[in-house]
Parts: structure tokens; sequence; C-alpha cells
């Protein structure tokens, strides 16, 4: 089947994917800086180039790292907790 | 044009003829269902229908106007596509119980006046807890009973605040109340349908029970119950302050349990909590643009999160399971389940040219609007969270990781249908949004696709993915559940059978003891006295009497056959009774 295919196919690329994924991040932030210029919104979360990147990696790592530390303080039971 | 058919009927008549039909008749019945409903909102027109005098009350059937028809649109397009992803059920119960369930919801939402309103809310609760019970395990039953207890305590919210509200103002009619005039009755209705909201701290029912119903139950149930539960807060509490915070504390507590959960539909319940928190936020907000963000995004979310919900069913319909922790790589064996899942939550993810773009950014753009810098911020997180959670690590982990030794196939054809068709409809409304925008209560100024806002979006999803593959090993999932708020009552009916046990029953046994020695002689001898006067006058004037009741105890003893399905039907006749009574009556 062709779906599987191309997933076999990015698969055995691992490394050329990988790559190709880097340069969209960092077109990504560049294409941000670029339309900041000359702009300016209400708010700071507006005016801040590359904002959201920094809130991205940091909101993420704080929610995987605040929630499984949690988690395992005290959330987390046996399957079979309530019996 | 003055007449109007109440969509409902639809449903209620068409589940009772199910169990008449056989074969392709029946498939063609249980598909015919829904779309009558779809024709039948199709040409409907705003205005009031079916209004009458009861009890001195005002009842109002139909009530059509923008916002109930936005909602009937994608009520009625999810039952199609629930009736289909559901053919292959043999249960006809299953349907009645779905069809039930469905046509009181759309009951509810054209509903004009409380009590028309609770009396589906009400049919709502009972029906779509069978849902939960067709799974037919122990699990499941116990789920169901405490998913019905604690909707019997919403209703009994709303009951007391309808009752106490019509104390209060002399009626029944459900409009929009304002936060500045609303006291104990407003709160207690706001509170009922806060429950059915899913709204924290009364939403532990939900992840509670969906990921115990069956896998085509499931698709149904969360898209019935929390929206037609935004829709009543949406008609009588926007602008409620209350709702901007708690909503928002929906969105970040509900993905936060996801990123922890093992259980695939689980981990999609508690989103149903957090894409929720979104809408009751909207309505809470209260401005024009809030409040069509929030019926904006229940129709895209109806439509995805039912997508999801399809796809997690498929593969437990097919595996056996939906622990994370029990699977990996699918995408050999499920590629088109995959690619539908996939489609699923990149609109919930709010990628570009998915639905979640357009709809979720309308609460988002109205909270920075209102200058409201911390309630988008967290919803933002809330963003980072759902993609984190439902986009990667289950797609991950359930389709690729790790193989498990998991042999699969792809589901049922009507299973493949449904999910394609829920997928494109999720596509049509990213990339024509206007389609949705039309339908929504206020003319839309609002426009999605700004070069700001797919850069915002893009830039949090896509470094959500790159920490999310650093990190990925912190991720994996483990073979544990999570407590929630249903610990406290689940605890309090423990310490109630507690209480119970050691102390009622041994007051009881003191009691049964000081009975024995002091009130037997005494009663004996009244015995005495009373058996005389049964025998000599009483049985002399009704005789027979007795022989009657033991005959209905006879009938009753037939009908408790302890089989759902004769329950429901059952439950049906008597409630056919019930209505013939009152029409009778009137």
């Amino acid at each position: 089947m062709n779906i599987l295919k191309c997933i076999e196919l990015l698969r055995s690329n691992i490394k050329a994917l990988k790559n190709a994924l880097i340069a969209y991040l960092i077109v990504l932030v560049i294409f941000d800086v670029l339309i900041h210029l000359g702009v300016h919104g209400h708010y700071f979360v507006d005016n801040i180039p590359a904002f959201w990147t920094m809130f991205g990696i940091v909101g993420c790592f704080l929610l995987i790292k605040v929630g499984k530390g949690i988690a395992h303080q005290f959330l987390s039971k046996d399957e079979d907790f309530y019996g | 044009m003055d007449s109007w058919i109440h969509p409902a009927l639809f449903f209620f008549i068409g589940s009772l003829l199910i169990p008449f039909v056989k074969g392709k008749t029946r498939t063609f019945l249980i598909l015919l269902i829904p779309v009558l409903s779809i024709m039948d909102v199709a040409v409907m027109r705003e205005g009031v229908y079916g209004s009458f005098n009861f009890l001195g009350t005002t009842i109002v059937v139909g009530r059509v106007d923008k916002l109930s028809l936005i909602f009937a649109w994608v009520f009625t397009i999810m039952a199609f596509l629930g009736a289909l992803y559901a053919l292959h059920v043999k249960e006809d119960g299953h349907h009645a119980a779905g069809n039930f369930y469905i046509g009181s919801s759309l009951g509810a939402i054209f509903a004009g006046d409380y009590l028309t309103l609770f009396i589906f809310w009400e049919i709502m609760a009972f029906s779509s807890v069978f849902l939960v019970w067709y799974r037919k395990d122990k699990k499941s039953i116990d789920a169901g009973y405490r998913y019905l207890l604690v909707h019997v305590f919403g209703g009994l919210c709303f009951f007391t605040g309808m009752m106490l509200y019509a104390y209060k103002t002399g009626n029944l009619v459900f409009d929009r109340i304002g936060q500045s005039g609303a006291g104990v009755p407003e709160y207690l209705i706001l509170a009922g349908f806060a429950l059915n909201a899913a709204v924290i701290p009364l939403h532990a029912w939900l992840p509670d029970a969906y990921p115990e119903a069956t896998v085509e139950g499931a698709v149904l149930m969360c898209a019935f119950t929390t929206k037609t539960a935004v829709y009543v807060l949406a008609r009588g509490f926007p602008g409620f302050e209350v709702l901007a915070i708690l909503g928002t504390a929906m969105t970040v507590y509900g993905v936060f349990y996801a990123v922890i959960e093992n259980d695939m539909r689980r981990v999609l319940a508690y989103h149903i909590i957090s894409q929720v928190g979104y809408m009751v936020a909207g309505v809470g907000i209260g401005t024009e643009l809030a409040l069509n963000g929030a019926c904006a995004h229940a129709f895209a979310h109806i439509l995805y999160k039912a997508l999801l919900f399809m796809g997690a069913g498929a593969v437990l319909y097919m595996t056996g399971t939906a622990k994370l922790s029990k699977l990996g790589g699918l995408y050999k064996y499920m590629p088109l389940t995959m690619i539908f899942y996939v489609v699923g939550a990149i609109s919930i993810s709010g990628f570009p040219f998915f639905s979640g773009f357009v709809s979720k950014s309308m609460i988002v753009a109205s909270a920075h609007e209102q200058g409201r810098l911390i309630l988008l911020s967290l919803m933002n997180l809330a963003g980072i969270g759902t993609f984190l959670s439902v986009g990667l690590k289950v797609t991950y982990f359930a389709f690729f990781g790790k193989e498990a030794p998991i042999q699969a196939k792809e589901p049922p054809k009507n299973m493949l249908w449904a999910m394609g068709l829920t997928s494109a409809l999720c596509f049509i409304i990213g990339i024509y949004p206007d389609a949705l925008y039309m339908l929504l209560p206020f003319p839309v100024e609002y426009r999605p696709y700004t070069l700001m806002h797919i850069s915002e979006m893009l830039q949090i999803l896509s470094f959500t993915g790159l920490v999310f593959f650093l990190l990925v090993k912190k991720l994996a999932p483990e073979d544990k559940m999570n407590l929630d708020m249903d610990y406290f009552y689940r605890y309090g009916g423990r310490a109630f059978m507690w209480v119970d046990v050691h102390v009622i029953s041994v007051i009881d046994s003191y009691w049964g003891e000081l009975y024995r020695v002091l009130g037997l002689k005494v009663l004996f001898k009244n015995a005495d006295i009373s058996y005389g006067f049964d025998r000599r006058i009483i049985d002399g004037v009704v005789d027979g009497s007795a022989l009657g009741v033991r005959g209905i105890g006879g009938v009753v003893k037939k009908l408790q056959t302890g089989k759902i399905q004769a329950y429901m039907g059952f439950a049906v006749l008597f409630l056919v009774l019930i209505v013939w009574f009152i029409i009778r009556g009137m």
C-alpha cells in the first residue's frame, strides 16, 4: 500500500528527515521575526519576535516535567486501586 | 411557513421501529433517521413553535433561532456519522438508546422553558447510561451507575434551582440571565448545567464513564452531553465571570491529565474537558466574538472529537485494548485508521487548514481583544498540551514507537467510511471557514488566516514537537491509573457504607433486641385484636383484594427478567403511558 511505503521511506531516511525538520524550525523563527518588523500590537505578547517559540518550548517542558512529577508523587496508582 | 416538525421525533419514533425490521431495511432505517432530521433542520425557519399553556406556565417546545439552529445542524450531522459508525452493532437496544439520547439532546436545545429542558435533560442522562452499560463488563456497569448518580445529583441541582426560580420570578421562561441579578436559584441552575459541561470540580464523571462505554457509544456520548450544556450556558449565562475563570482552568486541567494518562480513550476524555473549557471560557467572556467562538468551537469540536474517538475506538475494537503501554507499531496494520486519527489530532491541535484553527482561535482572540492575557496564555498552554498528548503522544505510542506483539486489521468498512467523512468535514471547515461562520449567532468579522496567527500557531505547535522528541522517553506510558475528583465520591460512598455497617446496623440490632424483649408481648396482644378485626370486618368488605395484589406481584415478577433490552422496552412503554395520561388530562 502506498501510505505504508511512504512511511517506510521516511523511517529509513530518519537523519534527513531530522535535518529537514530542524531547517523548518529555523525558517519558522526567521519568518516570525520578519513579520514583526514595523508591526506594533497592543500587548507585549504581540511585540516580541518569536515569543510563541519560547512559549512553546517552556510550556511543553513544564507540562511534561510538572505533569509526570505530580503523577509520580501521588496521583498514579495501580490499575485496580479502587478494587 | 407555520408547520414545524421537531427533529427529535424522527429519533424517538425511529428507535421504536428498529426492532421490527431486519437486514437491509434495518440498515436503511438506521441511516434514514438522521438523514430525515438533517433535512428537517435544513428547511426550518426561525420562530417559536409548539407553545402552549400547562398548569399556568407557558411551555415552548420549539424555539428556533440562530443559536439553537447551529447546534441542531451539528447534532443531526453527528447523528448520521455516529449511526454510520455503529452500523455493525447488532443490539437493537444500543441503537434505540443512542437515538433516544440524540433525540432528547435535540429536545433540550429547542426548549424555550425550564420544564421542557429539564425533562429532556433527564432523558439524556437515562438513555446515555445504556451506552455505557452495553459494554457489559463489571467495570462498565459500575461506571454507569456512578455516571447516573452524578447526573441525578446535577439534575437535582437544576430542579431545585428551577423551582426556586419559578417561585422568585413567577415563570419558567429560559432566557439570558444577568450576572448582577443572579442569586441562589440562578446559581443552582448554573451548577446543574456546569456539571453536564464537566466544569471542574464537577467533571470527574466524564473521564470515569466515557472510556468504559462501548466503542460506538463513546463516539455519540463525546458529542452530545457536554455540548448541550455549552448551548444552555451560552443561552442563559453569557458574561458570567466564574465561567471565564473555570473554563480556562478546565483547558489546562484536562491537558494536564491527558499528558500523564495511559488509556487512549481516557486521554481523549480528558481532552473533552479541556476543549469544552475553551467554550465555557468563551461563554464567560461573553462578547459577540467570544460567543461566536464558543458556538463555532462546539461545532468543530463535535466533529474532530468524534473522529478521534472513532479512531481510538477502532483500535480498541480490533486489538481489544486501548492502553498505550500495550500498543505500538499499528501503522503497519491500520494505516487508514492512523491517517484519520491524525487528521482529528491536527484538527484539535489547531493546525492551519484544519477545523480547530478557525474555531478555537476565535475564543483565544476574544480573550486577547479584552486584554485578558492570563486567560490567553493559559489557553495557549492548553494548546501545547493538546498537541503534545493527543497529537504526539497517542499517535507515537499507539501507531509508531516500539512494536507491540499485536496483529490487527483495518476496522469494518462502515467505520472507515464514517471516519473518512468526518475527516473530510474537518478539512472543509478548515479551508472554507465561512461555511461554519455563516451559521453563527452573530455576524462574523473575524478572519483566522492572518500571517500573525499562522505564525503564532505554527511556532507553538512545532516547538512543542521539538520538545516532545527531546523528552520522549520521559513520556513513556505507564500501566497506572490517576486519581481524580471521583476519589471523593467513591470514598464518600465507602464511608457511607462503613457508617451503614458499623453504626446504623449496630443501632439497628440493639433496637431489634429491645423490640424483641419489650415490644413483642405488646405486639402479640395487639395482633390478636387486629386479626379478629381484619378477619371479620375487612375481609368482609373488600373480599379478594389480597388475591388481586398477589396477582399484580406475579406480573411484576415476570417483568423483571434481568435483560437490559427488556428493561428498556418497559421503560419506553411506561414513558408512552405517562405521556398519554398527561395528554388525556389536558
